[in-house]
């Protein structure tokens, strides 16, 4: 696609889900919704650690939504909106934050919901022996004050403009019953649409519905999340009608499921984008002509083609594609393997003697396409490439915790949040710096950014960063990737499924025809 | 009974050794337990902290003294990544694996005594080189390729069965067969193969003794003579491969298991393995090899029944 | 050697010799580069006259795929299979031909070794070990080598108590001319007729392993990762799992007609 549709599509696409198999689908939308039945979810992917405030995958994050509600929200334009504090204010000088809680919340053991809560979650997210993900979002606080059961105060010592949009994401807004912190690993309770009841590691994830939910009960008596990696598994298993709904449409099977008028279909964009990664610490790639050689090597757009069969939109610029901080100036460099060839032959690597080891985790099947697609280019480049396969567990903790590996491959997904996506991505300190990348120039300005209050001044702030992202080619960010979920034609309700950020399901409002 | 007593002594000792190659293999394993337990959050000082409390710093003969110690004592330990004690979790997954591999244990011979009969009755006509030559097939393609043309037929092209997932015989007969019926298809055609040469191999040997011959002399029908004359002597060695090839089985139901979902022994073994949690697969990999030496205990002690000429050797 | 000139022999020694010619010449005919080459505007295309196996979802041809993925699989199986050998050899023939405390032990450990179902063994290996094709061969043939070592010492043990030998030993022959001489020559058939046999138990190990992501590593062409990468797009693109899968089939099944050959004409004794 090139950019021009492809913005157009965006503008097209976001916001709105695209149906297709719209016979049957008016058909059931017309009807009412229903109470009863067990949902069961082909879940691409496998869940990881379940506390909400310590896991860094989208894969729990997905599933945990049914379960958590945070202190605020967004809605479909990305503005934060109340949830379980149904008002916020922020002072004057942008120091101090204060949450009315909402009455009537309860939590899945029954106990109300108090400001007492707020301040034990807010706090735990904070305190580094946590090890939450999302710690830094508190980095600024001083104080938190509960003046009464249901007001709470939040005192910064400096301005920290994302902050509240930055409680928007269950894990640093999450709010769970006060103590119940060390459970929340295995057993994760909160005030969602649905309590947890059981997993089965690699298997399964069963959630029940929440009669006291505050916004009213979900209609669902369930939702069983089949953890079902294999796409084929997957798909068979919503053809048999062994699953009501999968996520994740195989992109080389997209169009015959859209085409299938048995089906329903909803796809939005994005889900997430996905990168090439360079271990800053691996010699070669501490120097950046290096580094822009390899990007060099990469036609993204024939990349995308191969490994994903078109579904996403190339892009430079890793920022929500409807959020101001998306820089559509930044353009992908063109592949020419010749200059590659003549760069890395400069920067004293002649054809044949770089050695390169690629990563790649078989958690994403595209990640393994796409590496072979890789290593051809990289070959013509006079690069040898090699594939090592990990598994998920595998990838995890060579490169994300021991940053054990010279070259991989990984997806995020797009957060509206810029703060979340740039500092964790590429400050020096971010939680997910697993490349090494140390650029006193991007931790100048990802600082900036926070105490920034102006929103198109912190929009050109980040666009600055993605500038020096691209100019230093840290990383070599690749597309942006289709989501798409197929259904059964007695769900109803898919239109509510996704959540804003494109990566997390609610099942509060689905229901199943009998 | 010395013999019984010697062989109970014998068994002891092998799963003694089981035990400590499936100790010593899993301490190889790069990664050890105090880093899965500690996953993203790993920090050289709480993992150095976590090793000692586990005592993951002690020499090895202690660390495995601990854990025969539990294994003997019930306590199998947790599972890293389903966070639940071993000894059930084991249990379980035992009893939903068992259920394949007796299903298609039961579909192989079914099929292949028949068959292996059929060709040893026609040796070396027509009937004798088809039966060979499906064996031959049956045993050259790999049960996973099986399984891929079984889904491809039986769950996508016609429907009739589902293609992934376990459930449990108490919650729903009925659909617990219906689930395990493709798996154990999987497995049991390649060991359809084997047996059905198996038994055209013994049948053959036997329908040319002594003994066939004057039966046949004595004017008995076709049929009394093959049934009951020919495959009552042959269904012992048959039947005592197929007790062999337990241990065949459950290297398959890895394979097969992961590819159909089924939740069983396999599958557990392959989640363990792939997620480096060593305590379970400890666990599971002594218990398979257990499973695989008793099956075939008990193939030998049922044989000694059958046969008492072994009692004395 | 009347028992090759079956219509089983011959054509099992044809498959077998088929096959080799392909791993070895293969590579040396066909570009290297062709089995990973890529062609975008022809994925998972239907066998015709450009691609006659059709081509997988990258645009790779099969044909030229699978005729450099036989090397591959022959190398791993082969390799393999030699290693038991030669690791069981030593094993079987003291423990057979010396018995006593040291058959004991041996084959205590060889017993229990039997207790793991080999693929098991194959796979931990290949995890503790990190998949990779050194690897494989390496797990492949560990996890083999107990039930070789177990044949090898029988037949040892059967030539040992042979009258000629024994008569070799009252003549004062030593040990390891005994063992040159008389068991070496004497055991070969049987470890012909079970290294054909493993062979063909190698390579469909080879795919087991490879289908579960702990054997050959992409974008190597190997026949067990070609019916990998082929479960996505089974019914889209059948020939993608038929065409490696028919490789595999073949191959084994050529394997085992000639194992059955060899053993009837070799080794008569265990023939079934």
């Amino acid at each position: 696609m090139k950019r021009r549709t492809f913005l157009g599509s965006t503008t097209a696409l976001f916001g709105t889900t695209i149906f297709s198999g719209a016979l049957p689908l008016v058909a059931t939308a017309q009807t009412a919704p229903v109470t009863g039945g067990t949902l069961i979810w082909g879940h691409s992917e496998t869940t990881q650690n379940l506390d909400m405030h310590q896991t860094g995958t989208a894969s729990t994050g997905r599933v945990l939504q049914n379960v958590h509600n945070s202190i605020v929200t967004v809605d479909k334009d990305l503005k934060v909106i109340p949830m379980l504090a149904e008002s916020f204010e922020q002072s004057e000088d942008g120091l101090t934050y204060t949450f009315k809680l909402r009455a009537g919340v309860k939590f899945h053991d029954g106990s109300d919901m108090t400001a007492e809560d707020v301040k034990y979650s807010f706090e735990r997210c904070a305190d580094p022996a946590t090890g939450a993900v999302n710690f830094e979002v508190f980095n600024a606080v001083d104080t938190i004050e509960t003046p009464d059961d249901m007001t709470v105060v939040v005192n910064l010592k400096s301005v920290n403009a994302p902050f509240l949009s930055r409680l928007a994401e269950n894990g640093a807004g999450v709010v769970m019953p006060s103590g119940s912190g060390d459970t929340q690993g295995e057993t994760p309770i909160g005030c969602g649409p649905f309590k947890f009841v059981s997993r089965e590691f690699g298997n399964k994830v069963e959630l029940a519905r929440f009669d006291e939910y505050w916004d009213g009960p979900a209609y669902l008596d369930g939702v069983t999340a089949r953890e079902i990696p294999e796409p084929t598994v997957r798909l068979t298993g919503l053809r048999t009608g062994e699953l009501h709904m999968i996520n994740d449409i195989p992109a080389d099977r997209a169009q015959e499921i859209e085409d299938d008028a048995t089906l329903q279909v909803v796809k939005w964009f994005p889900l997430n984008w996905d990168f090439v990664n360079l271990n800053h610490t691996f010699e070669p790639f501490q120097n950046p002509d290096v580094r822009r050689a390899f990007d060099m090597i990469i036609d993204k757009e024939m990349l995308l083609e191969g490994a994903l069969w078109g579904q996403g939109a190339t892009t430079a610029s890793p920022s929500y594609p409807t959020s101001a901080s998306y820089d559509t100036a930044l353009t992908q460099r063109a592949q020419d393997i010749a200059a590659a060839k003549q760069m890395l032959a400069d920067a004293g690597y002649p054809e044949g003697s770089l050695n390169i080891v690629f990563k790649a985790t078989t958690n994403y099947p595209y990640h393994i396409e796409s590496a072979q697609i890789l290593v051809e280019w990289f070959r013509e480049a006079g690069v040898n490439l090699t594939i090592e396969q990990l598994t998920w567990a595998d990838w995890l903790s060579q490169c994300w915790v021991d940053k054990d590996y010279q070259m991989t491959m990984m997806n995020f997904f797009t957060l509206w949040e810029p703060d979340f996506l740039y500092y964790s991505l590429w400050n020096s300190t971010g939680a997910f710096n697993y490349r090494g990348i140390n650029d006193p120039e991007i931790d100048r300005l990802t600082e900036e950014a926070r105490i920034t209050v102006d929103p198109a001044a912190r929009a050109d702030i980040y666009k600055a960063v993605q500038q020096q992202v691209f100019d230093q080619a840290h990383d070599i960010i690749l597309w942006f990737r289709n989501g798409s979920i197929g259904a059964q034609p007695g769900v109803g309700g898919l239109d509510t499924v996704v959540h804003p950020n494109g990566s997390n399901f609610n099942f509060h409002k689905v229901w199943l025809q009998a | 009974m010395a013999y019984l007593i010697n062989r109970l002594m014998s068994v002891v000792l092998t799963l003694f050794l089981i035990s400590i190659i499936t100790f010593a293999v899993t301490n190889i394993l790069p990664g050890d337990v105090a880093m899965m337990i500690m996953g993203t959050q790993s920090n050289p000082e709480a993992l150095a902290g976590l090793r000692e409390s586990l005592g993951l710093n002690d020499p090895l003969i202690m660390q495995y003294g601990r854990w025969i110690g539990g294994i003997l004592t019930g306590d199998w330990g947790t599972s890293l990544v389903f966070k639940e004690p071993i000894g059930p979790l084991i249990a379980q997954k035992v009893t939903a694996s068992a259920l394949i591999v007796v299903m298609s244990m039961t579909i192989a011979l079914v099929c292949a005594i028949p068959l292996g009969v059929w060709a040893a009755v026609h040796r070396d006509r027509w009937q004798d080189s088809t039966a060979s030559t499906v064996a031959l097939i049956g045993v050259s393609l790999p049960d996973f390729f099986w399984g891929i043309m079984l889904i491809l037929l039986f769950a996508r092209g016609l429907g009739w069965l589902p293609s992934s997932g376990f459930v449990h015989p108490v919650d729903d007969f009925q659909l617990a067969i219906r689930h395990a019926f493709l798996p154990s298809l999987a497995l049991g055609l390649g060991l359809m193969a084997h047996l059905t040469r198996m038994t055209r191999a013994t049948m053959t040997g036997i329908l040319g003794q002594e003994f066939i011959r004057v039966a046949r002399a004595k004017g008995l029908s076709e049929g009394t003579v093959v049934w009951r004359y020919g495959l009552a002597n042959a269904i012992g060695p048959v039947m005592t491969v197929a007790g062999l090839q337990v241990g065949y089985l459950f290297g398959s139901i890895i394979v097969v298991e992961s590819l159909f979902n089924y939740t069983g022994m396999g599958w557990l073994t392959y989640q363990a393995l792939l997620n480096r949690d060593i305590p379970l697969i400890q666990g599971s990999v002594f218990v398979i090899a257990a499973v695989v030496m008793l099956a075939n205990l008990a193939v030998d002690l049922l044989y000694t029944l059958i046969d008492p000429r072994i009692r004395l050797a | 050697m009347r028992g090759f000139l079956t219509a089983k022999g011959l054509i099992g020694a044809g498959i077998v010799m088929l096959v080799l010619a392909i791993a070895l010449l293969a590579p040396l005919v066909i570009p290297d580069r062709m089995a990973t080459a890529m062609d975008m505007r022809a994925r998972l295309s239907g066998p015709s006259l450009s691609h006659i196996f059709g081509t997988d979802q990258l645009g790779r041809d099969l044909f030229f795929r699978v005729m450099l993925g036989a090397q591959t699989s022959v190398l791993i199986a082969g390799s393999a299979v030699l290693m038991s050998i030669v690791i069981g050899l030593p094993l079987g023939i003291v423990s057979g031909y010396y018995g006593g405390v040291i058959d004991n032990v041996l084959m205590r450990l060889v017993d229990t070794l039997l207790s793991f179902p080999a693929l098991l063994l194959a796979l931990t290996i290949s995890a503790v070990l990190g998949p990779n094709l050194t690897n494989t061969i390496i797990a492949i043939g560990i996890a083999f080598t107990p039930f070789l070592a177990r044949i090898i010492r029988g037949e040892a043990l059967r030539v040992a108590q042979m009258p000629y030998v024994e008569a070799a030993r009252a003549a004062g022959t030593t040990d390891f001319m005994m063992i040159v001489r008389h068991i070496l020559p004497n055991i070969m058939p049987a470890i012909i007729v079970q290294g054909t046999i493993s062979l063909a138990f190698a390579i469909l190990a080879e795919a087991g392993l490879s289908f579960l992501g702990l054997g050959t590593q992409p974008p190597d062409a190997s026949w067990g990762l070609m019916i990998q990468a082929s479960r996505d797009y089974l019914d889209v693109a059948p020939w993608t799992a038929l065409v490696p899968g028919a490789a595999v089939a073949i191959t084994v099944l050529g394997l085992n007609m000639f194992g059955d050959v060899l053993r009837d004409v070799l080794d008569p004794r265990t023939a079934t």
